[in-house]
């Protein structure tokens, strides 16, 4: 179920209802809720799936139990690996296994040998890398006695799959979200306002500016070849602002529904756009992810600590997983490693965590210095969007080629360029919501509060009126579904 | 007791939360309601792409409305998309003693005609009505068709009930604009031009191009998916002209053949078709050419339409169609 559709618009009341006023008597029946409509909302797209969510919450259940109980060190990591192996063979199968069949035979044909193997027709399951990912920094988190695991399956199976963040994050960790499974959780006025709030803010992003982005960037990037260089980076331009208010966005709404029924999850997204370098851009872009690969990946690998070779080794495994759990295809690992280069001389020069406070406090505008810190470190990231976004290496690397040809020097043009201006001024305007909340917990979380409330209410009734005056007609889903 | 109190407290909030809830549900109507007219009026097109309302903007539907409200017993009712106001010219029939009146306008899917034919059916009495059912219009959503009739026939009960079943926020959108518009009067005195340099306007609801030739451009292969929504409105407005005992013929205006060729399931629109009820697919009885007779991939130009129209005249006749 997509949450910009008229299903969810129905949906979510009634387990509102349901919620807080016929399973609020005992914890217990409200979990069981919450697992039995986070079912509802994940089968909705493809009720075949679910057994897969079943099957790797109990997998990661079970492991709990038995790390609890086992004490001998090597059976314990026996057991963790049951879990890990089982949780990335899910991965393999429906997320890489073409990509390594398809890269095989294309290597076994480049040395002459020729192999028969047959790429089957996968049926990606939506959410796969988010929930697997948190199931498994459930099991990490057991063994590395820094949790202990809970009896209660019930309680665990909506830890998984608890569906404001089941199919797109945050991927959260079950120190942070489980314990909250296990308290009465009492209705908060504040919160629940403040997360329909932040949900508004969620939809203005992804139906506003990710999804007219969208047509553009689409309509350039899927035509490139007929695009002149300047209208190239445009549509990379256009990709950068559809790809964060798409994503951005989901978090939002993700997040202030969670905070509707009394849940509060970790912010996903921190203004990655203001920030002043690529380290600083990273702990700012899809936090969730970055933390988990920093907490279960790049610290196992001994992090910065052990030399200049080891830190570059780190560094590097840690963009190129990363990239890769974004899509079974090259150019996420050639993303991963721009990413990866971009940073490598940021922090071997120990200087990537100089940006690590709000951007411009107590400011109303960047100084000089601050603006063009941020204009390069966007140029980059938008550069390494390009990799992102193309359907294949050599389709990014004609892109880029384009855009460092001659061409670059004309005026783009493309069709639809009519309404392109109009979504250009939308992303300025954006831009400057955000730019005026950017020290906050979402752009729009203080915007206006000391005012009265017909001012206010003006102006959540004005971003509805933006989003029922810009939204697309047919529902669109969320780019990261695919991941 | 701080059970009791917890109750209390939740009962207090609950209940402030869903005050609120409710009073911000009524006055963001109000809100909207007004911003929609506001917007609509002061704002230029491209910051109101949900509100474009269409008046007078192609097809000369505002025209042809306007004449067919005074229009009465005619042979012939034309119904359908561009193909049928540009296919079948009222001129043509009149000279071989027929009259008729086209009541095709842009993209029109089964939805929306259904909606024309329980609005002017009975007050054009036709003796026949000839549907001209391109595959597009039963594939498509009909949203653009329905943009052209809210903006340029009235509001009703049907126009609200056509956006319900559409389900489009455009269409909501240009509803209300259009519910303000005529209950203040702001289209009354609209008159649209008869001709804008290339297209002009017959009376009798035909349009006329001015004869271009098309360059013949290979297209890309695809497969007609039935819309389930426009095949259950074609079938209701089937069953709502024979009710009141009036004949139907349905047919497939030409196309050229690349263009046709390029649908590789047409058997199955044809069969689909024929169960509806008389059934004729020009397509595959008049032998046009894709440069001389069309001027774009799907449209005759006016030599094709002679040759349309003359041959289908016949078929009129030979058939005993018009009893």
């Amino acid at each position: 179920m997509l949450f910009n559709s008229l299903d969810f618009a129905i949906f979510l009341p009634i387990v509102f209802v349901l919620y807080w006023f016929v399973t609020d008597k005992r914890l217990h029946w409200q979990n069981l809720l919450i697992v039995v409509v986070s079912y509802v909302f994940y089968g909705w797209w493809d009720w075949r799936f679910l057994s897969l969510l079943f099957f790797s919450s109990s997998v990661d259940y079970w492991v709990g139990l038995v790390l609890e109980r086992e004490q001998s060190p090597r059976k314990r990591k026996l057991y963790l690996w049951a879990s890990l192996g089982t949780n990335l063979a899910l991965l393999m199968f429906f997320k890489y296994y073409n990509f390594f069949v398809d890269n095989f035979v294309t290597a076994f044909t480049f040395f002459g040998i020729n192999i028969s193997a047959r790429s089957l027709n996968i049926i990606l399951p939506v959410g796969l890398s988010f929930y697997t990912f948190q199931s498994m920094s459930y099991g990490i988190d057991v063994y590395r006695r820094k949790l202990k695991p809970t009896k209660d399956f019930v309680t665990f199976l909506a830890f998984v799959s608890f569906f404001p963040q089941l199919v797109a994050g945050p991927i959260e960790r079950a120190t942070h979200l489980l314990p909250q499974f296990y308290i009465k959780r009492n209705f908060d006025y504040d919160k629940a306002v403040d997360g329909l709030r932040q949900a508004l803010w969620g939809f203005f992003k992804k139906m506003v500016i990710a999804d007219n982005c969208a047509v553009h960037a689409d309509m350039i990037f899927n035509h490139s070849s007929e695009y002149t260089g300047s209208t190239l980076l445009l549509g990379a331009f256009f990709f950068a602002f559809q790809i964060y208010g798409d994503f951005s966005g989901y978090s939002d709404i993700a997040i202030g529904i969670s905070r509707l029924f009394g849940f509060d999850l970790m912010k996903n997204f921190n203004f990655p756009y203001f920030s002043r370098d690529i380290a600083e851009f990273w702990r700012r872009w899809h936090i969730s992810l970055s933390t988990w690969f920093r907490d279960y990946l790049y610290y196992p690998l001994g992090g910065s600590r052990g030399g200049v070779l080891k830190t570059i080794r780190n560094t590097l495994i840690v963009f190129l997983v990363s990239g890769f759990w974004h899509g079974a295809n090259w150019t996420f690992v050639v993303w991963g490693l721009l990413n990866a280069l971009y940073f490598m001389p940021l922090v071997l020069s120990h200087r990537n965590r100089i940006h690590i406070h709000g951007i411009s406090p107590g400011r109303n505008l960047p100084t000089f210095r601050e603006f063009l810190s941020i204009v390069c470190t966007f140029v980059l990231v938008v550069f390494a969007w390009i990799f992102f976004r193309a359907q294949d290496l050599s389709h990014a690397l004609d892109f880029v080629g384009e855009i460092f040809s001659s061409s670059f020097f004309t005026i783009p043009q493309f069709e639809g360029q009519y309404q392109a201006v109009t979504t250009l001024i939308l992303i300025v305007l954006f831009v400057c919501v955000e730019w005026l909340g950017r020290n906050e917990e979402y752009a729009i979380g203080k915007l206006g509060l000391t005012r009265g409330k017909p001012y206010r209410w003006a102006f959540y009734g004005f971003i509805l009126f933006m989003i029922g005056m810009f939204m697309q007609s047919n529902e669109t889903p969320f780019i990261y579904f695919q991941f | 007791m701080r059970h009791l109190s917890f109750i209390f407290n939740f009962e207090m909030t609950m209940k402030k939360f869903l005050k609120h809830t409710i009073l911000f549900a009524l006055f963001f109507l109000i809100f909207y309601i007004g911003m929609v007219f506001v917007w609509g009026v002061v704002m230029p097109p491209r910051f109101r792409p949900n509100l474009t309302y269409p008046l007078g903007a192609h097809g000369f539907m505002h025209t042809r409305i306007q004449e067919v409200k005074n229009t009465k017993n005619v042979d012939i009712l034309f119904l359908g998309s561009s193909h049928a106001y540009r296919g079948f010219d009222t001129r043509i029939f009149e000279e071989k003693g027929l009259s008729s009146f086209n009541l095709g306008s842009s993209a029109q899917s089964p939805i929306e005609s259904q909606i024309l034919l329980k609005r002017y059916l009975s007050k054009i009495n036709p003796k026949l009505v000839v549907w001209e059912v391109f595959p597009a219009t039963i594939e498509g959503d009909g949203v653009e068709s329905a943009l052209d009739l809210i903006a340029n026939d009235k509001i009703d009960y049907l126009s609200f009930g056509m956006a319900w079943e559409l389900k489009n926020i455009s269409l909501y959108n240009n509803l209300l604009f259009g519910f303000f518009r005529e209950i203040l009067g702001m289209d009354r005195d609209f008159e649209e031009p008869k001709s804008d340099g290339t297209n002009t306007y017959i009376s009798g609801g035909y349009v006329e191009r001015s004869l271009e030739y098309w360059h013949v451009k290979s297209m890309p292969a695809k497969r007609l998916t039935i819309n389930p929504k426009q095949l259950e409105a074609l079938e209701k407005a089937i069953e709502l002209i024979k009710s009141q005992g009036r004949d139907i013929v349905l047919v497939q205006a030409p196309t050229t053949a690349t263009q046709y060729g390029s649908i590789l399931n047409n058997t199955m629109f044809d069969s689909l078709m024929s169960r509806q009820g008389y059934y004729k697919n020009y397509n595959q009885i008049l032998a046009l050419n894709d440069s001389l007779h069309f001027y774009d991939s799907h449209h005759l130009n006016q030599a094709g339409v002679e040759i349309f129209d003359t041959k289908f005249i016949e078929d009129l006749k030979t058939n005993n169609w018009l009893k």
